[in-house]
């Protein structure tokens, strides 16, 4: 058995050295010609199964297999709710057949997008840190419930999830999708071709796109927004830091599930429940916003600080704003406008701590250690 | 918050083993021998040294008869300044010593050669 595997390993590891680059391929080669000179038996085994798990690590083929698998389950999840719509949905149900193209459009984002920006680095690949992979995660995962929880609606008959009546139309999804595609594409090509040309005009080019696609779908290009901007936040390229993602997504929770347990107001007292819902978002993101700016490492100028500040509870509170939409979403169908309002509320809440933090920084102690209350943070 | 040590205790005991016969060519089996470390973990730290410029390989001049030839490794100069400097930080004292765990020193006879244990 232990000659069987010996075999077994080595074959396995002449394979896998093909999926290093050129220049590396070497060290996988000095392993193998190390291992024909081992005693036979447990010390070769041991020494090509490290051998390896080394070449699987250096080809970075963990991080292959998951990525493959996500998008795998996108597209999973996605042929899987079109069947379970063609199944259950009325056959005549116009507004059934607008969200199943809804979904598909969301899912060709999702699974599209990384794909398409990959030489630039927008959308993908994820970067390196924990908070960045789980809120990919989490994000992608949220955005396809709300398509699992949407065709669920659809099934009930009559059944119009969020309360927008009106037939498929071939001719607006199609033009929609056109201008989706010129709103990605255009500013890419504009730009390639005239490397010179005034950021300004790409982006009036992207904002009349932006605006004519939103007007003929408006909640296709919503759950695309949303992707775009769970890919982009998550991307190397992203401007965020961990720290805004950790307390954004933390506070974003909190804001969801708060405003989920004051669902209840939203039948009887509708005016009342958005006063609500505004005071929520504000007061969490704003909590966000400072944290994430006291969370700030020191910089030189005052007045840099400042900015700083501001920018640091500006992008936590816009995460804080989106997760919290995103959650209170899949929660309950209905609140699905929080996806509109979430994220400026957020942006509003979050600037407006990250000024706070500015104005009340955290007292340091002389060895540099904030003063956290029963906690104390080193430098 | 307390500085990271810039190289592991397992590059430690490698930059030990090689910074023992400098000027000697070194297979991996041997250096696994030397430090106790396994191939999966030897290698890895092998190719980010060589990759910094602090260890240099190249194959086995000749066909030995009846093997294959064998990768060899040896410091480079820098590689010989950083083993020297890790070991001058290694037998500082307790504050500037690089956070090596008791478990992967003790494993590692040349991470405590290089902090002067003697043992």
């Amino acid at each position: 058995v232990k000659a069987r595997l010996t075999e077994l390993l080595a074959r396995a590891l002449r394979v896998a050295a093909r999926l290093l680059p050129a220049p590396r391929r070497e060290w996988a080669e000095a392993v193998q010609a190390e291992a024909s000179l081992l005693p036979a038996g447990w010390p070769r085994l041991d020494w090509l199964a490290g051998g390896l798990w080394m070449v699987l690590k250096e080809a970075n083929v963990v991080r292959k297999v998951i990525y493959w698998l996500g998008i795998g389950a996108v597209a999973a999840t996605a042929a899987w709710a079109m069947w379970l719509s063609w199944r259950a949905a009325q056959v005549a149900d116009a507004e059934a057949v607008t969200d199943r193209v809804r979904i598909l459009v969301v899912a060709t984002a999702m699974l599209g997008l990384p794909w398409v920006a990959r030489r630039h680095g927008w959308f993908g690949p994820v970067a390196s840190t924990v908070p960045a992979r789980l809120t990919r995660v989490w994000g992608c995962a949220a955005i396809c419930g709300i398509g699992i929880a949407l065709l669920r609606a659809d099934s009930h008959a009559g059944g119009n999830a969020i309360g927008l009546k009106g037939g498929f139309s071939a001719l607006h999804e199609v033009a929609g999708l056109v201008l989706v595609a010129a709103l990605v594409a255009v500013p890419l090509i504009v730009r390639a071709r005239r490397p010179s040309v005034d950021p300004s005009t790409l982006w009036s080019i992207t904002g009349v796109a932006g605006v004519s696609a939103w007007m003929l779908l408006p909640l296709q290009l919503l759950a695309v927004g949303y992707v775009v901007a769970v890919l982009f936040a998550t991307s190397r390229r992203a401007p965020l830091a961990s720290t805004q993602l950790v307390v954004g997504m933390i506070a974003g929770v909190v804001m969801g599930l708060i405003a989920y347990g004051l669902a209840g107001l939203a039948d009887q007292l509708l005016p009342v429940y958005l006063g609500l819902l505004a005071i929520i978002t504000l007061a969490v993101a704003g909590t966000a916003g400072a944290l994430a700016a006291w969370l700030l490492p020191d910089t030189a100028e005052c007045g840099e600080l400042r900015e700083a500040c501001i920018r640091q509870g500006l992008l936590a509170g816009a995460v804080a704003g989106a997760a919290g939409a995103l959650l209170l979403t899949n929660l309950s169908l209905f609140l699905f406008f929080t996806m509109i309002i979430g994220p400026p509320a957020g942006l509003v809440g979050g600037a407006l701590g990250g000024a706070f933090a500015a104005m009340h920084p955290l007292k340091r102690g002389p060895d540099g250690a904030r003063a956290w209350g029963l906690f104390v943070s080193g430098s | 918050m307390q500085r990271r040590a810039a190289f592991s205790a397992q590059t430690l005991a490698v930059l030990a083993a090689l910074a023992g016969q400098p000027s000697a060519w070194r297979h991996g089996y041997d250096l696994a021998q030397e430090t106790g470390l396994k191939s999966g973990t030897l290698y890895p730290i092998l190719v980010r040294l060589a990759d910094r410029g602090a260890v240099e390989a190249r194959w086995e001049e000749g066909q030995p008869a009846g093997r294959p030839r064998r990768h060899l490794y040896r410091l480079t100069s820098d590689g010989l300044a950083a083993a020297t400097a890790a070991r001058a930080v290694a037998v500082a004292g307790p504050g500037s010593r690089p956070a090596v765990s008791r478990r992967a020193a003790g494993r590692a006879p040349s991470a405590r050669r290089l902090a002067g244990d003697g043992t």
